[in-house]
């Protein structure tokens, strides 16, 4: 067997540490997945995963934010079963709702450029109300504007059916997830990388 | 729920690498294709690899259940008009021929979660994906595996211990709110954890990969893969 004889290179503590959050979120995103909370006037519970990936750009960053979400896609696409209703496989990646796991790394990147102007974090708690819900409103756009797009384009839906289907029935759990989410990072309770 | 089982299968031998490659050809060109001809052939396809990997096909499509509701209902929101004649087959046709080639896709990544167990997919990852960021992706997912079932553990907690404080009658946004904070500081305590033992045990860029090789068999279901992507071009 080959071996290989080359210096060890060690990895510096702060990404070590920034490294291990992102990969126990990814893992938290992935064990919510199962959870579904029922709430009134829809006939679509809510699940929590939207609600991890805006905390994952909130409190981890544009950069190891992002990194989180793809490892949640990684472990998802090798059969980890990470995606809704614990499935999981490359398939699901192209599937139906292959469009809304492709923008969750892109929203929780855009959420930390929002709110962090940068890979140097701050704390969120300190930064004013109106930008956190500006970041996650614009995040929760970008998510259902790909995830209806790409439902449309490959079910071959008209686009006002494809909201139908995919976004319609969401859009009040989504307004309580951004609620929670600013609840969650204005505690203070939960420190940045 | 739809796990590696081990097994003595073709295709448990394959390199999962191989067995990447055939998933991505497959899904190329079945995302190129909708017309009955080209669906009918990669039903075939479907059936051969399914029935190679020996995937139980009605525990397979109950575990994607989720994603079959959406391909169900797809076609009858596409075939529903406003207005008379109130339903169009022909729109409702396209739909379900688009739907179909997803559930298809679906089962042949079915077939690679059931004959890969996630130290082979972690190794494809490391060796392919080359530098630092292959290294942070292979052993990120590893991490994942390992942890799931503690996260989701310690989920489990969090939520019976609200449930036995009336938390359940309390409102969505409380209920999630509550989750989401419980949740997130134990699983940061862990990674913080995780974080000193990977230091204290020379966390490394360069460590040693796992093992891995290409055997004559994976020859032709590499060319496979190459034929069913090129076909995404026809």
């Amino acid at each position: 067997m080959a071996t290989e004889q080359n210096d060890v290179e060690l990895v510096d503590g702060d990404v070590v540490h920034a490294f291990a959050r992102a990969a126990l979120l990814a893992t938290l995103l992935g064990a919510v997945a199962p959870i579904a909370i029922p709430i009134p006037f829809s006939p679509a519970p809510i699940t929590l995963q939207v609600l991890f990936v805006f905390l994952a750009g909130l409190l981890l960053g544009p950069l190891w934010g992002t990194v989180s979400i793809l490892l949640y896609l990684a472990a998802g696409a090798i059969g980890l079963p990470v995606f809704a209703g614990m499935a999981g496989g490359l398939g699901v990646l192209v599937g139906d709702s292959a469009g809304y796991l492709w923008s969750y790394p892109l929203a929780a990147c855009l959420i930390g450029l929002f709110v962090h102007r940068g890979t140097d974090l701050r704390d969120p708690a300190e930064i004013s109300t109106a930008l956190v819900v500006v970041a996650l409103v614009t995040a929760t756009v970008l998510i259902y504007g790909m995830g209806v797009g790409y439902m449309a384009w490959l079910l071959e839906l008209e686009l006002w059916e494809a909201i139908t289907v995919g976004a319609l029935w969401f859009v009040p759990g989504e307004l309580l997830k951004i609620a929670a989410a600013v609840a969650i990072v204005e505690s203070g309770r939960i420190d940045t990388v | 729920m739809l796990t590696y089982e081990p097994g003595e299968t073709v295709v448990h031998d394959l390199d999962p690498r191989s067995k990447l490659a055939v998933q991505i050809g497959f899904a190329a060109t079945a995302l190129a294709h909708t017309a009955p001809r080209a669906l009918l052939g990669l039903s075939v396809v479907t059936a051969v690899v399914l029935a190679l990997a020996r995937v139980p096909l009605l525990r397979t499509l109950y575990a994607y259940r989720f994603a079959l509701v959406i391909l169900a209902v797809g076609p009858l929101v596409a075939a529903a008009t406003l207005g008379p004649p109130w339903i169009d087959l022909e729109a409702g046709l396209a739909t379900a021929l688009a739907s179909y080639r997803v559930l298809l896709i679906l089962l042949v990544s079915a077939a690679y979660v059931r004959t890969t167990p996630v130290r082979e997919s972690r190794a494809a990852i490391q060796r392919t994906i080359p530098g630092k960021p292959g290294q942070l992706l292979g052993i990120g997912v590893a991490l994942v595996f390992r942890f799931l079932p503690v996260v989701q553990s310690d989920l489990r907690t969090i939520r019976d211990a609200s449930a036995a404080r009336l938390g359940t009658e309390r409102s969505a946004r409380e209920r999630a709110t509550t989750i989401g904070l419980l949740g997130l500081s134990r699983t940061f305590d862990r990674a913080d954890r995780l974080s000193l033992a990977l230091r204290a045990r020379c966390f490394s860029w360069n460590p040693t990969l796992p093992a891995l090789a290409f055997s004559r068999r994976d020859a032709p279901v590499l060319g496979i893969a190459v034929a069913l992507l090129l076909t995404a071009f026809l």
